[in-house]
């Protein structure tokens, strides 16, 4: 199977073999791998060169003291994202980042919004967070009233982009 | 006298620190807990615990009757508040007193005349003490505010009159932006502080935020330990403390030290404090507030004076003199605290809650990790995302600040994303290397947080191991639900 993995900005194509090896481009690589950490941290010597490797949690990985995003897509997963991942990117969905009270919209359906535009604040943790547009577009829908409590994850606003 | 139990009225990282001291002492320890924090490591090192209600503060760890009524069913003979909760809470204090138990802590007296913010800026400057131009009471309404402003000018901080910790603040810089800055700083008081009042005072640019940590004894002993520069802040609150200030000489550390003591001194303060000021570019510098509690970055002066303030603030509430004066302080080296919080740098540092599922301690010379960290844990939203703090001692400021990066590097949290990343860029950036930032520094440096460049070996690891992890399936860590297998097996399904 190949795999295309971007390790912080760092792209990389790498081909499994049957046999345990690793096909990284045109160079094949004997990797010493480990599992340190059942499921979290890994020891990785290439070569004589030693690295440690910890997954931190979503897509975050902590390499050597380093703090980087992973992304690891298979060749069908990268094809079926190059023909599907266009209409998606005009739907913006505000989630709430963690549990909390959803203290204040300062948005109306079908109000136009610009980037860095203030959509709601969240309370949470004795703390007054507002939470802004990444991108200019319209107010589709508002998901959740004011005064609600929210948990993490939950969708508190949809804003179309034109 | 001597205490036999101390009551700890607190969690996290601080119920421990103030544990630890409490059993080198030889004082047995209980503590309190809400609902959610059966499983918190104070719980667990204490030698009493005792449930007192719901996660929500209000009905736990500042609920005033509960906590002295445990103290007194525990037969406890000093409560040491740590920081946060109840420790400015003159109410409290009062009510500790009265119960006829030490508070580890000023009279309630003293923390009323200095936790409201006008009235401790009235009592330094009448002290001859600067005070930043501003509102000497508390504003009325957002039309006496406007009326201020029009006085002061532009730009002022608008701040809860009634406590401190940065909580609140607002800066407004033109008349447009006030009605928002007034209903936001009044929200968060009345959160934070459980009283709306806000005062206003001109915002000095490009300040320093030095404090000066003070010892008071009850025989009229007061001796300040040295300055701590908390200028790295997102939100008014800090991120990074050290000492000594790399913009402090030893004039303006003198200067700083006297003033903080004529504070102390015409408050009638007794136990540990610290009082805040902000220092100018010019080294002009104003009285911000005294904090009438052991502070967060205490750790720091405690390393380069080889002091225990936990310790000092005991027998100080066990009214026997402070067991030296100012001629025998004695500061040593550089000392820089980390705040490991759990927030995301990368998302303006929005407070996260999540589970915590597995930790590596920092370690090595001239590290201290005061963690509140245990794994598994889950971290509630209901109270500060203080996480540990790392604080790193060297001979100088350059081995500190090379201790601390390489600690920093060290530690793995995983579960929920931490300010680690954050301290790991400010450690190694020229301009806090150099010690040339203020309290813009995080605007100035973060505002487009990047993340690290690694190398090609350390990128194939990170895929390599991605992958060996792809193929040997989702495991669970611990429990079953952490966010580790959901995201192992939504990996599994692409």
């Amino acid at each position: 199977m190949r795999y295309a993995v971007r390790a912080g900005d760092r792209e990389l194509t790498i081909e499994t073999t049957p046999e345990g090896r690793f096909l990284v481009g045109d160079r094949v690589v004997a990797a010493d791998l480990a599992e340190a950490v059942p499921g979290r941290v890994w020891s990785v010597v290439v070569d004589g060169e030693a690295h440690e490797v910890a997954f931190l949690g979503d897509d975050r990985v902590w390499v050597d003291g380093d703090e980087v995003r992973i992304d690891i897509a298979d060749e069908r997963t990268v094809a079926a994202g190059r023909a599907g991942g266009r209409a998606a990117s005009a739907r913006q969905e505000l989630r709430a980042p963690m549990p909390g009270l959803l203290k204040r919209v300062h948005v109306a359906e079908g109000s136009a919004v610009h980037e860095g535009d203030a959509l709601v604040t969240l309370e949470a943790m004795k703390m007054e967070n507002e939470l802004r547009a990444a991108h200019a577009g319209t107010v589709a829908r508002i998901a959740v009233a004011e005064g609600t409590t929210v948990e993490g994850g939950a969708l508190l606003i949809v804003i179309r982009s034109e | 006298m001597r205490f036999r139990k101390v009551l700890v009225a607190n969690r996290g990282e601080i119920a421990l620190r103030v544990i630890r001291t409490c059993r080198e002492l030889g004082i047995a320890t209980a503590t309190v807990y809400s609902d959610i924090d059966r499983l918190s490591p104070h719980v667990r090192a204490a030698d009493e615990a005792y449930p007192i209600g719901g996660a929500a503060p209000r009905d736990s760890y500042l609920h005033i009757e509960r906590i002295i009524a445990v103290a007194k069913r525990a037969g406890c003979d000093a409560i040491h508040p740590g920081y946060g909760f109840l420790s400015e809470n003159a109410d409290f204090a009062d009510a500790v007193a009265a119960a006829g138990i030490a508070f580890v802590g000023p009279p309630g007296t003293v923390q009323r005349a200095l936790g409201e913010k006008t009235s401790a800026r009235r009592l330094a400057a009448a002290a001859g003490v600067p005070v930043a131009e501003g509102t000497m009471e508390p504003l009325r309404d957002e039309a006496d505010a406007r009326t201020v402003l029009e006085r002061v000018g532009y730009p002022v901080l608008l701040k809860p009159a009634g406590g401190g910790g940065g909580k609140g603040m607002r800066i407004v810089r033109s008349a447009a932006e006030l009605p928002a800055a007034w209903r936001a700083a009044t929200g968060e008081a009345t959160t934070a502080f459980g009283a709306p009042a806000l005062l206003m005072e001109r915002l000095i640019e490009h300040a320093r935020h030095v404090e000066v940590q003070l010892l008071a004894d009850a025989h009229g002993t007061v001796v300040w330990l040295g300055e701590r520069d908390c200028s790295i802040q997102r939100r008014h609150q800090k991120l990074i403390e050290e000492t000594p200030g790399p913009s402090v000489d030893d004039a303006l550390r003198a200067t700083l030290g006297a003033a903080a003591v004529t504070v102390a001194s015409a408050a009638g303060y007794v136990n540990a404090g610290t009082v805040e000021f902000l220092v100018a570019p010019d080294g002009a510098f104003v009285f911000l507030e005294m904090n009438t509690r052991l502070q967060v970055e205490h750790p720091v002066t405690e390393l380069v004076t080889g002091l225990d303030l936990v310790a000092l603030q005991l027998r100080v509430a066990a009214g026997e003199p402070l067991p030296f004066g100012q001629p025998e302080v004695r500061r040593s080296g550089a000392a820089i605290e980390l705040r490991i919080t759990a927030e995301d740098p990368f998302a303006g540092f929005l407070p996260q809650a999540g589970r915590v599922d597995f930790v590596r301690d920092p370690s090595g010379p001239g590290i201290r990790l005061d963690s509140g960290l245990a794994v598994p844990l889950t971290i509630p939203t209901e109270y500060d995302p203080l996480l540990a703090k790392l604080i790193a001692w060297g001979p100088d400021r350059p081995a500190a600040i090379a201790r601390a990066r390489r600690a920093a590097r060290e530690m793995i949290v995983a579960g929920l994303p931490t300010s680690l990343p954050f301290h790991s860029f400010v450690l190694a950036e020229p301009d806090f290397v150099a010690g040339r930032y203020d309290t813009d520094y995080v605007a100035r440096h973060w505002d487009h947080p990047r993340t690290p460049e690694i190398t090609e070996g350390a990128a194939l690891a990170t895929a390599l191991a991605g992958l060996a992890r792809l193929r040997a399936g989702p495991r669970p860590f611990v429990g079953d639900t952490t966010p580790w297998s959901r995201s192992a097996r939504e990996d599994m399904l692409r």
